[in-house]
């Protein structure tokens, strides 16, 4: 699903977030990235989805060569993965349902698929009932929930996240982490960068742990390792 | 196009210029003067060409006879000219014919003559006109050098001097027209900024969930062209009816100024104005987004 070669990045600024990264992830694993604020783990995230360019190496996800792929391939690298963020970057001025459909609407998915895919997804992340509600009605868990929905919506092969648990309580951390196991069951393989050290050394997954940009652990059930 | 996408792209549009219809209703304006006045060079420079190439063809020498001449010379006369180099035609335009054709010529103000009377003041005369525009001087010469002839006139210097003032008027309206557009550019542009930047999110999203650029194009690019069409639509009836004040005027105080009658002319002034319009506002907002694109 991922190979990432012998990976940097250096940001324009001169900052040097990752260094010779080598990395493969499998298809249907769950794999955390972990470490400090400021190791590389946003920048690690970022590459997957093109957002950032590698500054060398050779990096392959799901099928595409994301370094020498042209700008014009970028939305169908994108088509196949899931993202989602720490702020949830929904549209408050679309419903849930609307949120959610979006995204199939700008890649230009069958309508008649559409309703229905909705529904899916939305019971998938226990929200159905709340399809009409606008975002600023929901709560922090719910709408990273929307944000999850509207990742999956499309089948992607892969979900990636970015903290999604950063600015969530534990109790509802939980509910989000148990979405993303089930979604992991059913066979897309995802990427997390967090540093919840208790959802890492509670979910005994492999941990990738990135200092000062480098790996410097990559354990196949691993702990965060870290004191918070 | 999916038909869905062509629904989406309309609705944004509609949406968007309902949201700011103000701003959207401030640029249309400002569309219109600034393509108006384009439109006005437009037609100044096209008329301008018309009237050179008119001149052009219309380089002919006039040949007045003297008044002693005998109607058997004058066909002697005429002999002479066509045997010269470089001759194309030669029209025999009597006293009577014209003096007809002055009158003609001045139409309504026919009226004017009557302070000459019963008496015609035209002399007998050729119209010669000579295989090229740059034979004239020399030909124009050896005719007046024949006998019985008063003069031989060609108007080489007002030609010249219309010639010079035409190319001025054509670099100056160009000039002025490309500044225009510019500025059609720039507002057009400036109003779909406003609008990419209130959806900036939405973009962002867009992006991130593997929308194509030109599927986030679409929405913005006929949000511009429809600027640019309404402020066209505005400027075309303005200028067909400025055209026509202006052609009334100048048939009713200068009758042999030689305007571009106003159909089909007009018609097509509108939709070049039109075409530009859209182009531009195309052009304008491609320009807004770039940024947002490349980010
Ligand atoms: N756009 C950027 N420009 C310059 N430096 C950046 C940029 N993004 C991140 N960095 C720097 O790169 C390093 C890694 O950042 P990041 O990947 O965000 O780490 P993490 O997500 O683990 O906190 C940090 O030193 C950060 O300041
Ligand atoms: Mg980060």
């Amino acid at each position: 699903m991922i190979q990432m070669k012998d990976i940097s990045k250096t940001y324009e600024n001169g900052t040097v977030a990752l260094e010779r990264v080598n990395v493969e992830i499998g298809k249907g694993e769950f794999v955390f990235i972990v470490g400090a604020s400021g190791a590389g783990k946003s920048t690690f995230i970022r590459l997957l989805f093109r957002e950032v360019l590698p500054s060398s190496g050779t990096l392959i996800v799901n099928g595409h060569d994301v370094v020498n792929m042209p700008k014009s391939e970028v939305p169908y690298l994108r088509r196949g993965l899931g993202v989602v963020f720490q702020d949830y970057r929904l549209l408050p001025d679309k419903t849930v349902a609307e949120n959610v459909a979006f995204a199939m609407q700008v890649i230009e998915a069958p309508r008649r698929r559409m309703q229905h895919s909705v529904n899916a997804v939305l019971d998938i992340v226990g929200l159905r009932d709340k399809y009409k509600n606008f975002p600023s009605q929901l709560s922090g868990g719910e709408q990273q929930r929307v944000a999850i929905a509207r990742a999956i919506v499309n089948n992607p092969a892969l979900v990636i996240a970015d903290e999604p648990t950063g600015n969530l309580d534990p109790e509802t951390s939980w509910e989000i982490m148990d979405i993303f196991k089930r979604i992991n069951a059913s066979g897309t393989t995802i990427v997390m960068a967090t540093h919840d050290k208790y959802i890492v050394d509670t979910m005994k997954r492999r941990v990738i742990a990135i200092e000062d940009g480098k790996i410097v652990r990559d354990e196949a059930q691993g702990v965060y390792g870290y004191e918070n | 196009m999916k038909i869905s996408t062509s629904e989406y792209v309309i609705r944004e549009v509609f949406f968007s210029l309902r949201r700011n219809s103000w701003m959207a209703i401030a640029s249309i304006s400002t569309v219109a003067v600034s393509l108006f006045i384009f439109g006005m060079f437009m037609i100044l420079v096209m008329n301008m060409n018309r009237m050179a190439e008119s001149l052009e063809s219309q380089v002919e020498i006039s040949v007045y006879l003297k008044d002693d001449v005998k109607e058997s010379s004058i066909d002697d006369i005429r002999g002479t000219i066509e045997s010269m180099q470089g001759i194309d035609t030669v029209t025999f335009v009597g006293k009577e014919e014209a003096m007809k054709r002055f009158q003609e010529r001045l139409g309504e103000q026919k009226f004017l003559l009557e302070a000459i009377g019963d008496t015609n003041p035209l002399p007998n005369a050729f119209e010669v006109k000579v295989k090229h525009p740059d034979m004239v001087k020399a030909a124009a010469d050896e005719i007046s050098k024949i006998k019985g002839v008063e003069s031989a006139k060609y108007g080489q210097d007002v030609v010249q001097h219309m010639f010079d003032i035409t190319r001025l008027i054509r670099v100056f309206g160009f000039a002025v027209m490309v500044l225009l557009a510019g500025a059609t550019l720039f507002i057009i542009s400036n109003t779909i900024r406003l609008t990419v930047f209130a959806r900036r999110k939405e973009i962002a999203i867009m992006k991130y969930v593997g929308a194509t650029d030109w599927f986030i194009r679409w929405p913005f690019m006929l949000e511009g062209i429809v600027l640019g069409f309404f402020g066209g639509v505005v400027a075309a009836g303005a200028l067909r009816i400025a055209y026509g004040m202006v052609t009334n005027k100048i048939y009713d105080t200068l009758a042999f100024f030689p305007l571009i009658p106003m159909f089909p002319f007009i018609g097509y002034v509108g939709i070049g104005i039109l075409v530009c319009g859209m182009v531009i506002g195309a052009i304008g907002s491609t320009i807004s987004l770039k940024r947002f694109l490349n980010a």
